[in-house]
């Protein structure tokens, strides 16, 4: 059965489009098929990590939220940039970075029920085992959806109390949504912190299952964007990290 | 921060994105699917202003009695009502002057005539019923108020009662059902004959004109329904449409006569009281469960809506809305409204 994975954070800059791209790759290395939807509309930017070049780039989101083109006709194949063996593939679906598409959006909004629409007929068009939705920072009528729709819901925090507030509301509002399951990924922890210490508190704190935790990491920082660190760097333990985090999103 | 105990805001919120991300609406998003290909029937053209509806126009809601709408496609466009305002003003008549005199007036059986025939009953020369342009016309004639205006503000402030929000007249339409009507001018001259209607000829035939038509939504129709649903109860606003005593008079009248001369045909198949309307309308419910609106302005030869049958023959189906039914049904309808884990397929 196909899963959604939404991934989350109530504040910006936590990672979370860095992460998403990355989760995506390693589940995509199992076999799986899998697609990934940038729903941060004002301002979107994964499409970065996969490479997927600006002149590539014709049909997006927002050409499917105006009914300009069906949403699979703005899902682009990037696997070739992620060296996946057969039968793993990702299709991203980039959201527009032209201002003026920004604007539109901003300006007349859209239908936040064409969005779920939209997620469906991806799923069963391009046959996926896993959709990936990276969101917007903080809570909207989108994220709301996108909380409510998911299999699995992920959120990303930095140990900050700005995060730590925020990530409180974020799960007040995904239980009164009835989420699913949810787990939480930290990110950019130092790495003098003790890790075990942390995972207790915060599973404690939220009462949901820490999936992973990620060190603050120069060589993620160096890369700067210009493609998936897990690809890169397959055998770094960042990398296994995220292996576990997939692990955990396969079981039923 | 003062914390709001009930959290109104957020539960509100919260449900309306649950009906959009639930089961129910995924079923309802694959019959839209299905049945926006079916382009058989013909768009209404009596009138040159009902010409201009497009085939393509195709919009399901259904309501809850906790107030939940689920909807799938051009559920905000605005059509006139036509027919399916007979059954609402019924129950206006009815709150007027009660059951017994109504009666006296109009009939409630059914006719296998048209529902524009020029014929009364020979006996008691009362209009077989409330949903033929004949007993339509002796309704609205029943409708108390001082003069067309206040008539009409009446007619107006009871459909905001059933919908929650204000409707108005589409004026072209009207006037050209006035241009037109002289088919309901001499039915209304013939009941005058029989005393059957008050001498306010005109006037009445102007408001009827005009009841038919009021600017509805297909969320408006799902929301009618579900009031009636809901012994006359808007399940959101929490005010009172109808008079409880009403409610099976109106819902009876619906279930034998509201689908024009397919009712039988309907009661077997479909089993939900009805109207529908030449504008593409049709209103449906199942008493105590929900209220069904859909519009699609392609009908069908007896002037219903052949899409809108078409997803209520499913919904029946499927879900074992049927008023008789009492065989389990395929889905069960609580688990498909909720979310249920046993309904989760993508």
């Amino acid at each position: 059965m196909p899963r959604v994975v939404s991934v989350h954070s109530y504040r910006g800059g936590t990672g979370k489009s860095n992460f998403t791209a990355n989760l995506a790759t390693v589940v995509a290395k199992q076999g799986k098929r899998v697609g990934v939807v940038d729903t941060d509309i004002p301002s979107p930017g994964i499409h970065n990590l996969f490479c997927l070049e600006p002149e590539a780039i014709d049909k997006t989101l927002n050409s499917y939220l105006w009914g300009e083109s069906s949403i699979e006709a703005a899902a682009y194949d990037v696997s070739a940039n992620l060296n996946l063996p057969e039968p793993g593939r990702v299709f991203l679906v980039p959201s527009s970075f032209n201002a003026d598409h920004i604007a539109r959006i901003l300006q007349h909004g859209y239908d936040v029920k064409l969005l779920n629409d939209g997620f469906r007929r991806l799923v069963k068009e391009l046959q996926l085992d896993f959709l990936f939705i990276d969101t917007h920072p903080g809570l909207s009528r989108e994220t709301f959806l996108t909380i409510a729709i998911s299999h699995v819901l992920i959120l990303i925090l930095r140990p900050d109390k700005q995060d730590y507030q925020g990530t409180a509301v974020t799960i007040d509002v995904a239980r009164q949504l009835k989420v699913r399951n949810m787990l939480i990924a930290i990110n950019k922890a130092l790495p003098s912190l003790n890790f075990d210490a942390l995972r207790e508190k915060v599973e404690d704190a939220y009462g949901v299952p820490v999936a992973g935790i990620f060190p603050l990491s120069e060589e993620i920082l160096k890369l700067g964007s210009e493609g998936v660190f897990c690809v890169a760097t397959p055998d770094s333990p960042i990398t296994q990290e995220f292996n576990r985090v997939a692990q955990q999103l396969m079981i039923d | 921060m003062a914390e709001h105990t009930e959290r109104k805001d957020l539960a509100s919120l919260a449900s309306s994105i649950q009906a959009v991300a639930s089961p129910f609406r995924r079923y309802l998003s694959d019959l839209h699917e299905t049945y926006q290909s079916l382009n058989e029937g013909a768009v209404a053209d009596y009138i040159p202003e009902l010409t201009l509806a497009r085939s393509e126009w195709f919009g399901i809601c259904v309501t809850t009695m906790d107030g939940r709408v689920f909807e799938v496609g051009d559920c905000d466009q605005p059509f006139t009502i036509q027919s399916i305002s007979k059954a609402f003003v019924y129950g206006l008549a009815l709150e007027d002057h009660g059951r017994e005199y109504v009666n006296t007036k109009v009939g409630v059986e059914p006719t296998g005539e048209a529902f524009n025939s020029i014929v009364l009953d020979e006996a008691t020369n009362r209009p077989y019923n409330p949903m033929v342009n004949a007993g339509a016309i002796a309704t609205t004639d029943l409708v108390e108020g001082n003069g067309n205006t206040e008539r009409l503000k009446r007619m107006l402030d009871m459909f905001r009662r059933y919908t929650g929000r204000s409707h108005t007249v589409d004026m072209p339409v009207s006037l050209s059902e006035k241009a037109t009507g002289f088919r309901n001018r001499a039915i209304a001259y013939l009941m005058l004959n029989f005393g059957m209607v008050s001498d306010r000829i005109d006037e009445t035939l102007d408001l009827y004109f005009q009841q038919c038509s009021i600017l509805v939504t297909a969320r408006d129709l799902a929301m009618m329904a579900a009031t009636l649903a809901n012994q006359g109860i808007n399940p959101v606003t929490g005010e009172r449409a109808l008079d409880a005593h009403y409610v099976q008079d109106v819902i009876s009248v619906m279930m034998t006569c509201g689908m024009y001369d397919y009712s039988g045909e309907w009661a077997y198949r479909v089993g939900m009281p009805a109207k529908s309307g030449v504008g593409g309308g049709i209103t449906a419910l199942v008493p105590g469960k929900l209220g069904i609106g859909t519009f699609s302005p392609l009908l069908d030869a007896k002037g219903n809506s052949v899409r809108g049958i078409k997803v209520c023959e499913d919904l029946s189906r499927d879900f074992g809305l049927h008023i008789f039914n009492c065989a389990p049904a395929e889905h069960d309808l609580t688990a498909w409204l909720d979310g249920d884990r046993s309904v989760d397929e993508w």
